[in-house]
């Protein structure tokens, strides 16, 4: 794992506007995913496939007029999305949400 | 010495008064209410994070000691209260009323888990807190047979009505389904069966949840983990090596989703013999301790095996309210106060996500 725990604890999540989520960690270090990322990134089993890990949705196929909708937390390890395309079954841990930060100090650590 | 007895002068004795968990002085963490001083006479309450305080008597003592020893001060009185805080976030769900949220889970079936559960929840209902207990264990729930309750209760509505019993309020797959019927299920309805006893039961209020999961890792952990944020997990585990491996699965599966793990029980840890006393570690000894060692997590204390665990249990009587003076029974009621203190600290500590 390449993130620590208080690397992937968020503190504060924010709809910051309607197309931006921003993440706040323990760390201080702040995130901000667009939602077609989001869309595009989704974890759930008809986005990605279960067995291989390959993409069946990439951010390239999503329009980049979509919003987000609705936040809700999944127990204490996640977060499930609502977009404006109706589409809500990705459940984003708080890891994959960091793994997602767009800064070159996580994508570093990401891919490390 | 001419010192002015006022309520300044006893917050400042009893600032020297350390919580040891929570590293704060009683002052600052708000416990001291209702200090009133009339005549030399002293009155205040200490209102704790749980009733089930393994420290209370030593906080009261030294709280009495100081003030007592202030010039001018005739008699102190106590009164020693508890109020439960809530775990982060759990105010927000539809499970409102209910504080804390504690798992007890093992990575395989025969550790006394649904034994641990029946006695921890009971332990601390005595201790004077509000508590329930939900056995998840939906394959083979054994807590009904343990607290000899075998007619459900009456449905309030669309909602089910827990069964009052030991102190406990109940509610069972094992009052639903019929003694007889096995129940043969698919994983989606076993996660349908979990959210209608966690969110369609009238609970009321209620100070700590206790919920007796189904051995190992399976859809309803997922679904406890997912439903609602935990307050934690306590793991219990046998002496043996095998037993305790499988539950190390358990322990990384609740650190995936993020359950804090408030620590590991040994159960069946020693033999007492009826006639000369001694204890017999029949199936080794240390191995779980050692482990949470190795783990940095809490350990919690070891169970010993007991007749009267198991004829209490067989009679519907949870021995730590039956036979309080046993041996089991002591080392229960230690477990469920060190379950009550790292539930405090976890809530004390743990950092508020807020979700806009």
């Amino acid at each position: 794992m390449p993130f620590s725990l208080e690397q992937t604890s968020p503190t504060r999540i924010k709809k910051s506007s309607p197309q931006e989520l921003l993440v706040v960690w323990a760390d201080a270090h702040e995130t901000t995913l667009l939602a077609p990322v989001l869309r595009g990134m989704c974890p759930c089993a008809h986005c990605q496939d279960e067995m291989t890990g390959i993409r069946r949705v990439l951010p390239i196929h999503i329009p980049d007029d979509l919003e987000l909708r609705k936040l809700e937390l999944v127990g204490q390890y996640a977060l499930q999305i609502e977009f404006s395309d109706g589409h809500r079954t990705g459940i984003y841990s708080f890891q994959y949400l960091r793994q997602l930060c767009g800064c070159a100090a996580c994508k570093a650590l990401a891919s490390s | 010495m001419n010192v002015v007895l006022n309520n300044e002068r006893v917050l400042n004795e009893l600032r020297k008064v350390q919580d040891p968990d929570l590293h704060k002085d009683i002052v600052t963490l708000g416990f001291v209410r209702k200090l009133e001083i009339r005549d030399g006479h002293v009155r205040f309450e200490i209102s704790l994070t749980t009733p089930a305080c393994p420290v209370k008597d030593q906080l009261r003592d030294q709280a009495i000691a100081l003030v007592r020893a202030i010039p001018g001060v005739q008699s102190v009185d106590v009164e020693m209260t508890a109020e439960v805080r809530s775990t982060p976030q759990l105010d927000k769900t539809a499970l409102k009323a209910v504080r804390n949220i504690v798992a007890v889970g093992s990575g395989k079936g025969g550790v006394g888990k649904s034994t641990i559960a029946v006695n921890l929840a009971a332990s601390l209902a005595k201790a004077g807190a509000r508590v329930g207990l939900l056995d998840a264990d939906i394959y083979g729930p054994s807590t009904t047979i343990m607290l000899g309750v075998h007619t459900p209760p009456p449905p309030m509505g669309n909602r089910m009505t827990p069964v009052d019993v030991a102190g406990i309020r109940l509610i069972s797959m094992g009052l639903l389904v019929k003694m007889d019927q096995p129940l043969i299920w698919r994983g989606p309805m076993a996660h349908k069966a979990l959210q209608q006893c966690l969110f369609e039961t009238e609970w009321g209020e209620l100070d700590y949840l206790v919920v007796d999961m189904p051995p190992g890792t399976g859809d309803v952990h997922l679904t406890l983990a997912q439903a609602v944020p935990l307050t934690g997990a306590v793991i219990v585990s046998t002496p043996q090596d095998v037993g305790w491996q499988i539950s190390q699965k358990t322990l990384k599966m609740f650190q995936q989703t993020r359950v804090p793990i408030l620590g590991i029980i040994e159960n069946m840890s020693y033999y007492i013999c009826p006639h000369c006393q001694e204890r017999d570690y029949i199936f080794g000894h240390g191995g779980a301790k050692k482990a949470a060692e190795t783990l940095g997590v809490p350990f919690l204390g070891e169970v010993p095996l007991d007749q009267a665990i198991r004829s209490r249990a067989d009679e519907g009587l949870p021995v730590v309210t039956s036979d309080p003076d046993a041996e089991s029974s002591k080392a229960l009621r230690s477990i469920s106060e060190k379950v009550a203190q790292q539930v405090s600290i976890r809530n004390y500590t743990a950092p508020v996500l807020e979700v806009e």
